[in-house]
């Protein structure tokens, strides 16, 4: 195996359902159905696809919902304004953590 | 080159979808006057540029009218290049085609009236009646730019405000629409998503109007190709486009309802084969000068793997998406 991820594998993400087909399939479903256009745009649900991508560091969804922005007529400006708000997040949640510090200092320390 | 009709995965793809691709008689005549350009953009299927030679002569440009004159199912004439403006009898060409009662389309790229001796091409344009369909791959500055080069996204917001000056996009009769294509190698996005969102901006804050938008599809044949191949790209694009295959746009595919004429006189299925020299099925017309809208009816299509790009998700024409 030369590497981890490559960019080929993305093509046989359906290899993996040989190992639980039913479950497999009722994945297959939900991800398809949640991604539907509803109340929100097919471009909104990409652009959440494509935060959530960045701040669980996968290369394959990167990969993929950056072109499927693309093909929403968005560019990387508007991916690096998306790009911003979700790590401005990811550096809140840090710094929210950090209240648990707190309370525990506040809890045993004279 | 009169092509001898290849077997392709696009043909078997259409011939299982619909059976043979055959036009109709053509209503539409699309006459490139030429390769020269202002501007060099980097998915330029015609790899027009500043430098390229290739005018259409008198001669054919005469017997692109008279066939006009003599075809009244012709309705439209459909103009490119290059930028047509620059040809020297572009504005001749233009009004005598108006003088028959004719449709007359010009596919403008805006900045070429920034060009010497072209600032009065929006009075042109209007003074005649024609419809002008304008290049801007995407409505902010860095993406455009990108493609067509720096400074042509202020040039072309100049140049739109200018056609919206003399009334377009504002007076019923003057129509301006758009065409956008993507900034790269993939599929553009719903043409009414983007219409609605260029619209948007460009009101806000460019005080720009427009009455649509036409997405197109990048073709993957000359400089774009050139592109893709350098980029590493070309095969997954390839692979996109025909994954994308949808044969509900094969009813309105451009190719069904025009003729294509090159500069040399030469006719065509479309822009795209004339830029690869892929001449209409043999025993049909092959020449401007022999125009025969008849024999031209129910002739095969010729078609190659670029194909794919016209018939890729929504579809690709002249005139936009297509399902």
């Amino acid at each position: 195996m030369p590497a981890y991820f490559d960019d080929q594998d993305l093509a046989h993400f359906g290899d993996l359902k040989q190992h639980a087909p039913e479950l497999w399939a009722a994945f297959e479903r939900y991800y398809a159905a949640a991604f539907e256009p509803g109340l929100l745009s097919k471009r909104e649900k990409v652009l959440i696809g494509f935060a959530v991508a960045q701040v669980s560091q996968c290369p394959y969804c990167i990969d993929s919902y950056t072109q499927q922005a693309l093909e929403q007529g968005l560019t990387m400006k508007h991916l690096a304004e998306a790009l911003h708000a979700a790590a401005s997040l990811r550096a809140g949640i840090a710094l929210a953590h950090g209240l648990v510090a707190h309370n525990v200092d506040r809890k045993i320390s004279m | 080159m009169t092509a001898t009709l290849p077997l392709s995965r696009f043909g078997d793809r259409v011939g299982a979808a619909v059976g043979d691709l055959r036009a109709a008689g053509p209503t539409t005549l699309q006459v490139n006057v030429g390769k020269r350009c202002n501007q060099a953009c980097r998915h330029c299927h015609v790899d027009a540029s500043p430098t390229r030679t290739e005018v259409m002569p008198d001669d054919v440009l005469e017997a692109c009218l008279d066939a006009l004159a003599r075809t009244p199912e012709l309705d439209t004439l459909d103009v490119t290049g290059g930028a047509p403006e620059l040809h020297p009898r572009f504005r001749e060409l233009v009004s005598r085609a108006r003088a028959l009662g004719r449709k007359v389309m010009v596919r403008h790229n805006l900045t070429v009236q920034h060009e010497p001796g072209q600032g009065d091409l929006p009075a042109f344009f209007a003074a005649h009646g024609v419809e002008v369909v304008c290049s801007l791959p995407h409505y902010t500055e860095e993406a455009t730019d990108r493609q067509r080069g720096r400074g042509v996204f202020a040039g072309s917001i100049a140049a739109l405000r200018a056609l919206n000056a003399v009334g377009y996009a504002r007076d019923p009769a003057l129509v301006l629409n758009l065409v956008s294509n993507p900034v790269g190698a993939f599929l553009p996005p719903a043409q009414a998503d983007l219409e609605r969102d260029t619209r948007a901006w460009l009101r806000a804050r460019h005080g720009v109007e427009f009455n649509a938008l036409f997405t197109i599809t990048n073709m993957p044949i000359a400089r774009f190709a050139d592109w893709l191949r350098r980029a590493g790209t070309y095969d997954a694009y390839m692979a996109r486009l025909e994954a994308a295959f949808n044969p509900a746009t094969v009813p309105g595919l451009m190719c069904r309802s025009l003729v294509s004429v090159g500069y040399d006189g030469r006719l065509y299925d479309c822009d795209f084969n004339q830029m690869l020299e892929l001449g209409l099925e043999e025993g049909r017309p092959s020449h401007i000068r022999d125009f025969d809208r008849a024999r031209l009816a129910e002739r095969r299509v010729s078609t190659g793997e670029h194909c794919f790009g016209c018939t890729a998700g929504a579809g690709s024409s002249c005139g936009g998406a297509l399902a």
